[in-house]
């Protein structure tokens, strides 16, 4: 099984209305296969976050089509897109997005719990899950007692935890150091390969984009395929084949 | 998300901010405890006032008596007897199968001589004196407007045991509060029976007996000072009967019972089966109108001071709702991250509704069990009061019915206030409550 596939037909996203409408994505198209790397670079407001906030169905899609493998998110009510959240989509936010109340192994646990999985199952998927990011001793630590990369690596595994086929990044490196950065971007690498999936993430980071098979920049509310990876950028974390390849 | 998960996780999110839980947790206690103390003091004063009025019987009792009854005698509660009428076993019968009677109990008295023990004040013997001694079924003297004072009641069987009223104890000279004093000594008492001497000439004798003074009580059941098991009266009587019963000098009762002692099935029935015995031809009294009276005063009494209790429910109530509304402000970023990870908009509202009402449930456990207690400690202070003047000490039963409503109005109350909070969350856009995805 590999990951979901994307198609994206004419997908238009503005905020506010009439006068004082802002258009974000305008009249988009994209297609993803599945098991894909994709990588959408972009100035800060030129809709990033929208877009994957349409792709995870956090947004219902205003105007044009969003097909995830078979699911059209305009015909799915406001449960279904949770329901696709939770079986489909792995989120990870610049920010986390992990609950300080909860250790590190509860975080995973309480994603699967929404997908109603019984505790024994839960407790053994987050004790694989932080085996699998290398934070298996830190399972009992709260997000407070972690380092920036190691709460983004809990992340990571938590939006793993109900076997997504999509896995959405937006900025996952933002908050990181160097060192961190490059543990993050070696393990979000891994997903499609390790996890049969679909990985999509947006970011400012040009070696993490330059490491995408297919590479967009988000512009004028579209994507164009890019052409600003430099080469110093993608061998700052080394790409042997194609250093400076653009999409 | 299953419910113990959402306990689970309401509980995480009440220990986020353990001031403002606890905070909110006391307010909910306190008017808990309030409205426990009000309802219970409120309930044990009713009982005591009513048990007072009716005699330490049950509230539904209906006195008959030996007597065609007065016309007019069912709006009234102090018997108005007519002329007499016996009372006797089809009677009994008759009044026992008439609808919503729950129980009849039988009395029996006789005339006795009697001599207390003990000397006068001047120093001479206490002289005779006759009385009437009250027969009853001691097995079925809870049915009885009987109370014991000190003491206890005779054995059900014995010849031997009687016990006796505060009358007795005036008579004898002993003040109420030294009740216990006269427990253990011997009364002689005599049936009378009377003797014809000649045709014209009927002189009285005496079968003594000795009996031992083991309770005293107060009683209503019948007109005499000392109250004996049904079986030592009626042996006496059947002496009284054995003799002669013509003469004037020597009363002899031909009414085979005294009176009857009527339980009624509930008091609002009272009225209804006392218009029915009057039917049948015997007079009745009972003290159902002064009990409606007084029950009607009472339950103003007991709906103001739920009123008080209920507001200072709400207002904690109100207190919850705002903590909620905080809560769920604080957390919109948690909301939008469960949202993004699958939440569904129920898991949400669940685990909002939860807290609140563990919020409910707690406080209300505590202030059930503080209100009971500060109900004891008041109950201890007025008991100290009654003992002062030599009256019976309250009993504070444990209220179980008002513990219960306590508890399940404040976790209710809790829940309703939690659900606008609890609706809000669940409402969030998701994109918005996340933030910048």
């Amino acid at each position: 099984m590999s990951g979901a596939s994307i198609s994206v037909q004419g997908l238009a996203h503005r905020y506010g209305r009439a006068a004082a409408a802002l258009t974000v994505l305008d009249r988009l198209d994209i297609e993803v296969d599945g098991g894909g790397y994709v990588a959408i670079t972009g100035a800060s407001g030129a809709g990033k976050s929208t877009l994957l906030s349409v792709l995870g169905g956090l947004d219902a899609p205003q105007r044009g089509t969003v097909v995830i493998d078979e699911n059209d998110l305009h015909d799915l009510s406001r449960n279904g897109l949770a329901d696709y959240r939770r079986d489909t989509v792995g989120f990870v936010f610049q920010h986390f997005g992990l609950l300080d109340t909860l250790t590190a192994a509860e975080n995973i646990e309480l994603a699967c719990s929404l997908d109603g999985m019984r505790p024994r199952a839960r407790r053994s998927r987050a004790r694989e899950l932080l085996e699998a990011v290398g934070l298996l001793e830190r399972r009992d630590h709260r997000p407070t007692a972690l380092s920036g990369g190691e709460r983004q690596r809990v992340a990571i595994a938590r939006a793993l935890a109900n076997r997504p086929r999509l896995v959405l990044a937006d900025e996952p490196t933002g908050n990181l150091d160097d060192g961190s950065t490059e543990r993050v971007i070696e393990l979000l690498e891994s997903l499609p390969a390790d996890h049969a999936c679909t990985l999509v993430l947006v970011t400012h980071d040009r070696r993490l984009a330059a490491r995408a098979q297919q590479r967009y920049e988000l512009r004028g509310g579209r994507l164009h395929p890019s052409t600003k990876v430099t080469t110093e950028h993608a061998t700052a974390i080394g790409d042997p084949e194609e250093p400076d390849a653009v999409a | 998300m299953r419910w113990r998960d959402a306990i689970g996780l309401a509980a995480k999110g009440l220990r986020r901010r353990p001031g403002r839980a606890v905070l909110t947790i006391l307010a909910v206690a306190l008017a808990s405890a309030l409205l426990t103390a009000l309802l219970t003091i409120a309930g044990t004063a009713e009982t005591r006032v009513l048990n007072e009025l009716a005699k330490g019987g049950p509230l539904a009792g209906i006195k008959v008596a030996a007597a065609s009854p007065d016309p007019g005698q069912v709006d009234q509660d102090d018997a108005r007897p007519g002329p007499p009428k016996d009372l006797d076993q089809a009677a009994l019968d008759r009044i026992r199968a008439l609808a919503d009677v729950r129980e009849v109990v039988p009395i029996v008295a006789t005339r006795m001589l009697v001599v207390a023990p003990g000397t006068e004040k001047d120093g001479r013997p206490r002289q005779p004196y006759t009385d009437d001694v009250v027969g009853v079924d001691i097995t079925r003297a809870s049915m009885l407007p009987v109370t014991l004072v000190a003491g206890q009641l005779p054995e059900p069987t014995s010849l031997v045991e009687v016990a006796v009223t505060e009358g007795y104890l005036q008579r004898v000279g002993v003040n109420k509060p030294d009740a216990a004093t006269v427990l253990g000594t011997q009364l002689e008492l005599a049936s009378i029976q009377g003797l014809r001497v000649t045709d014209d000439h009927v002189v009285p004798r005496g079968q003594w007996a000795k009996v031992e003074i083991v309770g005293v009580v107060a009683q209503e059941a019948g007109a005499g000072q000392i109250l004996a098991p049904v079986e030592q009266v009626n042996r006496s009587l059947a002496w009284t009967k054995a003799g002669v019963t013509d003469d004037s000098s020597i009363p002899v009762p031909t009414s085979t019972y005294s009176g009857l002692f009527v339980v009624a099935e509930g008091i609002d029935n009272v009225g209804k089966v006392r218009q029915e015995i009057t039917a049948v031809g015997y007079a009745t009294s009972a003290p159902e109108n002064l009990l409606a009276s007084v029950q009607r005063y009472l339950k103003v009494v007991e709906i103001v001071l739920t009123s008080i209790g209920a507001i200072a429910l709400v207002v904690a109530a109100l207190g919850i709702s705002n903590a909620m509304l905080a809560a769920v402000r604080e957390r919109t970023r948690e909301i939008g991250v469960m949202k993004a990870i699958g939440g569904r908009d129920r898991d949400i509202r669940r685990i909002f509704l939860v807290e609140a009402g563990v919020l409910g449930f707690v406080g209300g456990v505590l202030g059930a069990i503080t209100g009971w207690l500060i109900a004891r400690a008041v109950g201890g202070v007025v008991n100290g009061y009654l003992n002062e003047q030599g009256l019976a000490s309250i009993q504070l039963a444990l209220p179980v019915p008002v513990l219960l409503v306590t508890v399940i109005g404040a976790t209710v109350l809790a829940l309703l206030a939690g659900t606008l909070p609890a609706m809000r969350a669940a409402r969030l856009p998701a994109r918005d409550a996340v933030g910048a995805v």
